[in-house]
């Protein structure tokens, strides 16, 4: 049905693109979905519940993707699911925890223009993903729309406000650069066209969309501190708490379904 | 925090909140219905919202988002039921329907399609294909 890579080295770099990808997404989503009954604003609730609900279905989707290409008999909620902690290949970023409005938008904004850039890499080699890529991005653009017009509201809205939102992304500044954790198949994929540049490439578009948004508000940049090949790994205690909220469904009966 | 406090707090954040009236489109062509409201601090966050409680589930092609304070209300009786008897301006009595079924008959003639071919259901001129 789908045309999986043929050349093993491509299929193995594929598998290691989409198990980041739908990592990033399914535990930004999870975590944002905490705000759910306790969002600052009735209409904020519905909001970051929403987005939430999309990221979890970026996360199924390309999981999907994943199973088949890995053909090993998991399906996307084994791969979701039945992991340990140290297994998730999601960014460092996202091991931070939800913590107040400002600490989600900042940590949103940092990771959703990442995404941005790193969808914008996906070339047309593997049809299956550059059709989802197609569709991610169309729902992506309203997840930039509403962080953007966070981070100048909180940025504009007072010293609070902004003492929260600068404290934030200094906080996750240095973290922020794990998304373009540089993949070890990446030249393969490349090559293969499932990517038209590297991730090293990518992080460069990301700052200066970056520098865009963050400057004429006169707010720091994340500090350049170059690849970190270890971003996607040693995960924080804040997430392995998250790990036991979101598989203790899973755990607590084998095999449970709807 | 004391509940006084929080209480302040609360109202202090909800001053910075404006109604916005939410009016709905079920598919194209359709009259605009209001649909609910929304509070928001500002135009921009409003349709951001008006989306997420009107638009989310594919429930709407379209949306008008419109701040309360904005929208001109008329509820003056005097305009809208003035007191003295104005039947007449009503053209009760005289029904269309019947009387140009009436002239058909005379002329010979077929009551028309609801629709022009030339026409499409929002009655907006049709492409010419050839």
């Amino acid at each position: 049905m789908t045309a999986v890579a043929e050349d093993r080295a491509v299929q193995t770099a594929l598998a290691e693109l989409l198990l980041t990808m739908a990592d990033d997404e399914f535990v930004s989503g999870f975590t944002d979905s905490e705000w759910t009954g306790i969002a600052p604003l009735l209409e904020e609730d519905v909001a970051i519940s929403s987005i939430a609900q999309d990221e979890l279905g970026h996360a199924r989707a390309l999981y999907q993707l994943l199973a088949e290409v890995l053909a090993d008999g998991r399906d996307e909620d084994a791969l979701a699911y039945d992991r340990e902690p140290e297994e998730y290949r999601h960014a460092r970023l996202l091991d931070h925890a939800r913590g107040d409005w400002a600490d989600t938008i900042a940590r949103r904004f940092l990771y959703e223009l990442a995404d941005e850039a790193r969808l914008a890499s996906i070339g047309a080699g593997f049809k299956p993903l550059a059709d989802l890529v197609q569709k991610l991005r169309r729902e992506e653009r309203y997840h930039r729309m509403h962080v953007v017009a966070w981070i100048e509201r909180l940025a504009r809205g007072g010293p609070e406000p902004r003492r929260r939102l600068e404290a934030a992304l200094r906080a996750q500044g240095l973290d922020a650069p794990t998304v373009f954790t540089p993949l070890s198949g990446e030249a393969a994929l490349i090559e293969a066209g499932i990517l038209t540049r590297g991730l090293t490439e990518a992080e460069g578009a990301w700052r200066a969309d970056l520098t865009t948004i963050l400057v004429p508000l006169g707010l720091e940049l994340p500090p350049h501190i170059g690849p970190t090949p270890d971003g996607r790994q040693g995960h924080s205690e804040s997430f392995r708490w998250l790990w036991g909220e979101f598989t203790s469904v899973r755990r607590s009966e084998g095999g449970v379904t709807w | 925090m004391t509940e006084g406090d929080v209480m302040t707090t609360v109202a202090a954040a909800r001053a910075g909140l404006e109604p916005y009236e939410v009016f709905r489109q079920e598919k194209d062509g359709d009259p605009m219905r209001h649909g609910g409201n929304v509070l928001a601090p500002d135009p921009e966050l409003a349709v951001h919202y008006a989306r997420e409680l009107f638009g989310r589930r594919n429930e709407s092609t379209r949306l008008w988002v419109v701040r309360r304070a904005d929208i001109q209300v008329l509820e003056d009786p005097d305009l809208l039921d003035p007191p003295l008897d104005r039947s007449f301006k009503k053209p009760g009595g005289y029904v269309m329907r019947d009387k140009l079924a009436a002239a058909r008959a005379r002329a010979g003639t077929e009551k028309p399609a609801a629709r022009a071919e030339s026409h499409d259901r929002t009655g907006g001129r049709r492409a010419e294909t050839k």
